[in-house]
């Protein structure tokens, strides 16, 4: 799998966490780990655009 | 003993309407200085593609902000605790990278004639009947969006200088008036760039002083966390808000987008698509310069800190709950029930200061957003369907038009919000943000970046969204069966996208040669 694969595999798992964590951790824990998942996410599209297109 | 739900003050009354004022008028006036430079209207819509990253990454910022997230969060907080954190948005960075990374490519179509989002749909696909079709469905949606941004700023109004509801959403319908006649209009950068840093403060500031208001975020999760849900009305449940779900009852509670994981999933899709999905956000490109990559981590900052707004204006009103319990859920409070949460914290936390700049935040997010999409709605009309049919028709009859068409896209949310104000705004505008997303992200979208699309398959999906639009739960779907908000929402987005795919893919697409010129091999 390519590095860019990878990072793909990331954002998604990004996404997925969103309803994992609000189930799992829930309160504020989940609200700000949305964020951060988000940033994260974020990050890694304006990474891959930069990077590789 | 919790602190008594505030009463306007004469000093409230007149720092709302000084920092109203002092907004409009630093719009107008950068309003002006930028259409002074403007050597053309058409110039002063989109610049000369020469706007950078800071500009355009606030104007993002305050396109995507809109009277649902600097205002209608609160009440999603106060009404839902947890479980109002789906559209509250706590993914909404994630939706506004994507429409970094996908809109920047809008700026190429400018180069080619397009002025607008349905404009730059007739030259990707060559077809004016995509163009008119858009046109359309942003006005059907557009209208219910506007419905929103009317309670939000009604809401402001009624409580900060004690005026009926009703005659707030007149003042409300004469202040947009105003902000278009006298030249406010939001399509310069420049402007909803000012706006965008505004609300970012605001929203900020208004948050993390609620949150010490409440006692603490200690404090805020432990009383969520004995709460129990109550129907706007007053009606109690034991329902309670400790869970990231909130299991109402059906037929009715299954319209209710975060009532199971379905929901939720789909409220997450929702985000993800929305802020590329709405066409006014992914306007914002059309006037942008070159970026460079370091440029594009400038940009990726401003959104992740324009980003976090709406969850600052979520904490508010979680704060809120925790200060006043259910209390602005009962008749007394109807029509604004839980939405005015903020307002009332903005007083209780913040006092004048806070209250003013909070109302001029939201005036900003609503009315000159209200004033934004009326005048799009308008020459969606005029432009899209009425010069589109008739390409000979007068310039200048067009523009009278236009300014004409201005009054019933005005009055028809109007008159929707004074017959039947939702009771919670940001979710009622979640319907609209839905199909908004479902039937945008793909025909915008991922048309500026797939060489397959075809025009085809770009009306097939805007009449599929819209046909499927009509049966949301609280409207058409209960016809035929469709009680749940989060099937509907994902059949709608992920239906969309199906659709979109396989017609595309059983369609011609345009020839390689006009594909090269919308295609170039470098990004520029």
């Amino acid at each position: 799998m390519s590095k860019i694969h990878c990072l793909l595999a990331i954002m998604v798992l990004c996404i997925i966490l969103v309803p994992v964590t609000a189930y799992l951790l829930g309160g504020w824990y989940a609200y700000w780990g949305h964020a951060l998942l988000a940033i994260i996410f974020g990050v890694l599209a304006v990474f891959i655009k930069t990077r590789y297109y | 003993m919790a602190p008594p739900i505030p009463e306007t003050t004469p000093e409230t009354v007149a720092g709302v309407i000084a920092a109203i004022a002092a907004f409009l008028t630093i719009s107008i006036l950068l309003g002006f200085f930028v259409r002074k430079k403007a050597k053309s209207f058409e110039e002063w819509l989109v610049g000369r593609g020469d706007i950078g990253p800071l500009v355009t990454g606030f104007a993002l910022v305050a396109s995507y902000l809109s009277g649902w997230a600097i205002f209608g969060n609160a009440g999603l907080g106060y009404a839902y605790g947890w479980s109002g954190s789906w559209l509250i948005g706590t993914t909404s960075v994630m939706g506004m990278t994507l429409c970094l990374v996908i809109g920047y490519r809008m700026r190429r179509y400018v180069a080619l004639g397009a002025r607008t989002v349905p404009e730059m749909l007739r030259v990707r696909f060559e077809s004016r009947m995509v163009q008119a079709l858009a046109g359309l469905a942003m006005i059907i949606l557009l209208v219910v969006y506007s419905v929103g941004q009317y309670k939000a700023m009604a809401t402001v109004w009624t409580i900060t200088t004690n005026t009926r509801f009703e005659g707030s959403l007149l003042a409300t319908a004469i202040l947009v008036l105003v902000y278009l006649i006298v030249g406010g209009y939001t399509g310069t950068q420049w402007v909803s760039c000012f706006q965008g840093i505004l609300l970012t403060i605001v929203g900020w500031t208004l948050g993390i002083t609620a949150l010490f208001w409440a006692g603490g975020p200690a404090k805020i999760a432990e009383t969520i966390g004995m709460q129990t849900f109550t129907y706007p009305g007053g009606q109690p449940t034991q329902i309670p808000l400790n869970d990231y779900t909130l299991p109402l009852p059906p037929p009715e509670g299954l319209a209710f987008p975060s009532v199971d994981y379905v929901g939720v999933t789909a409220a997450v899709f929702m985000f993800l698509f929305m802020a590329t999905g709405f066409p006014h956000n992914i306007a914002r490109f059309l006037g942008t310069r070159k970026i460079t990559k370091r440029e594009y981590w400038v940009m990726l900052l401003i959104l992740i800190v324009g980003g976090l707004t709406p969850l600052w204006i979520g904490v508010v009103g979680f704060a809120a709950r925790t200060v006043w319990n259910d209390t602005l859920m009962t008749a007394e409070y109807a029509p604004m029930y839980g939405d005015s949460a903020a307002v009332y914290a903005s007083i209780s936390a913040g006092g004048v200061p806070l209250t003013s700049l909070f109302a001029a935040s939201v005036f900003a997010a609503s009315v000159a957003t209200l004033a934004g999409m009326v005048m799009i709605m308008a020459t969606n009309v005029t432009r899209d369907l009425i010069h589109n049919a008739y390409p000979k028709a007068s310039p200048k009859r067009l523009l009278g038009l236009t300014k004409l068409m201005l009054i019933p896209f005005i009055a028809i949310p109007l008159w929707w919000t004074f017959t039947s104000p939702p009771p919670i705004l940001s979710e009622f505008m979640a319907g609209s943000a839905v199909a908004q997303a479902g039937i945008f992200f793909f025909v915008v979208g991922v048309s500026m970046h797939w060489k397959g699309a075809t025009k085809w398959g770009a009306i097939a999906t805007i009449i599929y969204g819209l046909t499927l639009t009509l049966l949301h739960p609280k409207a058409y779907g209960k016809l035929v069966g469709l009680y749940h908000w989060g099937y509907w929402a994902l059949l709608l987005m992920f239906g969309s996208a199906l659709i979109y795919f396989l017609v595309s893919l059983s369609t011609k697409p345009l020839p390689e040669e006009k594909l090269e010129k919308l295609f170039p091999k470098r990004e520029g």
